[in-house]
């Protein structure tokens, strides 16, 4: 009898011991938490700037400074070319600067391509890139711009040609105007509002 | 055939102050020596009824007058068995179980009956602390602001728009110019990234 009460003792102590200690675990994990404590966010790999996204960004920087130095040279089909390898450039996944980057080569790709005179390979790089875009920003509504003006070259060959369609591709050239208008003013509102 | 021992307490008895016969003085002599053999341990295996009769007398008279000492091993049972009852661990077993368990000091047995309770006192005392303590304290505010300061907007992969802005239609083809300074306000933060001392991935150094 007397050695069974001292085994309920012991348990009972036990019992009350993992209490205590769960308590103050609980105690301790809710005091690590608290603001004031050290609050450390790693950030994740694709958060920050890393070497892979500047890497990236040297060579896209490189490929328009070649495609400059063909543009004044006057060798435009090798400037396109130029500027056809960033859309290939590999940028770290998720990276927003990838996209931004993209729409600007397309952009100037689109004007390049306007500039000899291949309108619907133009036409076909801005579409692509319009689809591909996953948020508005000031590239996307640059591209609406650009957009325009192949619906401005299309329509002046039309012109030129007595054909009654230039009215239509003036028509889109105004939309597309407007689109990238649109979009500039509403992203500088958001950016104003952010401020 | 009868002899005088024969007769020392079947025979007539002697007036009190008779003087002793020389066979009552040997009779004496002989039973002393006898006595004293017994008492030593050294009974002598055969003796007359008579003198066992009277030695067991003597020894009977000899413990009662008291002074008689107990061997030490029987001492320390006995004392062994009345300690083990205090401090509550019960009677031996068996012959020598004394010797092979030890003695434990009556101070040492409480504490040890008492030393779980104890325990178990504390640590729901501390239990108890620990739970109000959780329960009284004031609510954690929201951490969200301070973890947005450990990473600098400024070291982070970002949208681009608010670094160009909108792009007028006569620069729409000047991507050139753009990615430079796309790349030099990355770069800027990607150094001070990569030299803060503290920051993930830092050398922790100047350039």
């Amino acid at each position: 009898m007397r050695k069974r009460t001292r085994t309920h003792a012991w348990l009972a102590g036990v019992l009350a011991a993992s209490l205590a200690a769960a308590a103050c675990a609980a105690c301790s994990t809710e005091t690590s938490q608290q603001p004031g404590a050290s609050v450390t966010k790693v950030p994740e790999s694709g958060d920050v700037i890393d070497q892979e996204l500047m890497i990236a960004l040297a060579q896209a920087k490189n490929f328009h400074h070649k495609a400059k130095v063909y543009m004044s040279d006057g060798s435009l089909a090798a400037a396109t070319a130029s500027v056809r390898q960033i859309l290939s450039l590999r940028f770290p996944a998720g990276a927003p600067e990838a996209e931004d980057v993209r729409l600007d080569a397309r952009a100037l790709l689109a004007k390049l391509l306007v500039s000899q005179g291949q309108l619907e390979e133009a036409m076909t790089t801005v579409s692509e890139g319009l689809a591909q875009a996953s948020r508005e920003s000031f590239f996307v509504a640059n591209l609406h711009t650009v957009q325009g003006e192949i619906h401005e070259a299309r329509a002046a060959q039309l012109d030129a040609a007595k054909d009654p369609r230039a009215a239509e591709e003036k028509r889109a050239a105004i939309a597309a105007y407007d689109r990238s208008i649109q979009i500039n003013a509403s992203l500088q509102k958001r950016l104003l509002e952010g401020r | 055939m009868a002899t005088d021992d024969d007769d020392i307490l079947s025979g007539p008895v002697p007036a009190p102050d008779a003087e002793p016969t020389a066979a009552e003085r040997a009779h004496a002599k002989t039973f002393a020596e006898l006595v004293d053999k017994t008492l030593s341990g050294r009974t002598p295996p055969a003796m007359s009824a008579d003198d066992r009769a009277l030695l067991e007398v003597a020894t009977v008279i000899r413990a009662a007058s008291g002074g008689l000492a107990l061997p030490a091993a029987r001492q320390g049972a006995l004392i062994e068995d009345v300690l083990r009852q205090a401090v509550g661990v019960g009677a031996p077993r068996g012959a020598g179980a004394s010797h092979a368990s030890g003695i434990t000091p009556i101070g040492r047995g409480r504490a040890r009956r008492w030393a779980p309770w104890a325990i178990a006192a504390a640590s729901t005392l501390v239990a108890a602390a620990a739970i109000a303590m959780l329960w009284l304290r004031p609510p954690p505010k929201a951490a969200a602001p301070v973890a947005a300061e450990v990473v600098p907007a400024r070291w982070t992969s970002r949208p681009t728009d608010p670094l160009i802005g909108p792009i007028p239609r006569e620069h729409a083809g000047e991507a050139g110019a753009r990615i430079d300074y796309i790349f030099a306000d990355r770069l800027d933060g990607f150094r001070e990234r990569r030299w803060s001392p503290g920051a993930p991935g830092s050398r922790g150094g100047k350039p």
